[in-house]
């Protein structure tokens, strides 16, 4: 995989191959339950670094503490509804996180309150 | 960008707490995810994609994230709303009776022509059991909304319901829209709402006409 950058950047298409002109070239699915996420070219892909919360947190952690996990390629969601299935959590500082409709399972990526822009990470989701 | 759907709808879920309104919008369900990090933040709102009779329909439908327990819902929050579900517990008399309090709360804070519906959750819990079938079709008679019983642990009758309240907001749009083309019928269409004929309270499951 080619190096993190911090700003969002156009990506190379020949880079990913479930990219097509810059957007999904899939329809992007929940990865327990297969509900369907994002409709297929409607969100662009994009490379942000963003800590998110694991998806299943350590039984035995420290109470209170969160593990987060470093993610860097997403689907960037301009519009809140392009999705076609999405969960939107309550607002932790200044975010909302993005969760399966149908199971829960998150998060699956962030909204971020300020710009009202959605981020789906891809290694939380398949592609079908 | 181009729109990519028919219809958004804003839907509100209404009624007292512990009734199952967060269950009817989050499965808790009871593998992996049930110590999961969302569980423990909570859903704010869900956006889910329909297909009714072939257009693309969006819901937005929000839970009302403890405000109820105030007895009262602001304003603010029925803002923009389209349909509501008025949500009471079969197994706990309080919360049905004051679905009544309830619509006077959507009747004073809500737009008029707000689509309802009432729904009886936890019908899995018959031991429990409070308040009878038949007096939840009855008082949506009183009132002339639609009725059904649900259960969101057993996902019973939750979709129909969302599809039910859905098709009946569809349905008085695109009549709305036919008059407003109108010239006849094109000024105030929710004043010639009011004084039309309500709906025949049928059994919803009977019911399949759109108008």
């Amino acid at each position: 995989m080619s190096e993190v950058e911090n700003n969002e950047t156009p990506v190379q298409n020949e880079e990913k191959d479930y990219v097509e002109d810059g957007k999904n070239k899939f329809i992007v699915k929940c990865k327990f339950c297969g509900s369907r996420i994002l409709d297929k070219k409607s969100a662009k892909y994009i490379t942000i670094e963003k800590d998110l919360p694991l998806m299943q947190q350590d039984n035995n952690r420290k109470e209170g503490e969160i593990q987060n996990e470093s993610v860097n390629e997403f689907y960037h969601v301009e519009n809140m509804y392009t999705f076609e299935n999405i969960g939107f959590t309550h607002t932790v500082a200044n975010c909302k996180y993005l969760s399966c409709a149908d199971c829960d399972a998150g998060p699956v990526g962030y909204y971020d309150n300020d710009t009202k822009h959605s981020y789906v990470a891809i290694s939380r989701i398949v592609h079908a | 960008m181009a729109k990519t759907y028919d219809y958004l709808f804003k839907l509100l879920l209404i009624g007292d707490s512990g009734v199952g309104k967060t269950s009817i919008l989050f499965r808790f369900s009871e593998d992996a995810f049930n110590i999961s990090f969302i569980s423990t933040i909570g859903i704010d709102f869900k956006i889910r994609t329909i297909d009714l009779d072939g257009k693309k329909v969006k819901l937005q439908i929000w839970d009302t994230a403890g405000q109820e327990r105030f007895r009262t819902i602001t304003t603010a929050y029925y803002r923009g709303s389209m349909g509501i579900m008025l949500v009471y517990d079969v197994t706990n008399e309080k919360s049905f009776e004051n679905i009544k309090n309830w619509i006077r709360n959507i009747e004073e804070n809500a737009s008029a022509d707000v689509e309802k519906m009432i729904l009886g959750n936890k019908c899995d819990l018959e031991a429990k059991r409070q308040v009878s079938k038949e007096r939840g079709e009855q008082l949506a008679v009183e009132y002339q909304i639609k009725f059904i019983e649900t259960s969101a642990k057993d996902s019973l009758n939750v979709e129909s319901a969302f599809y039910t309240l859905a098709r009946d907001i569809k349905a008085k749009m695109e009549k709305k829209q036919k008059e407003a083309s109108n010239p006849a019928g094109a000024r105030s269409g929710g004043h010639q709402l009011r004084n039309e004929p309500q709906r025949k309270p049928t059994s919803w499951l009977s019911r399949c006409s759109l108008l």
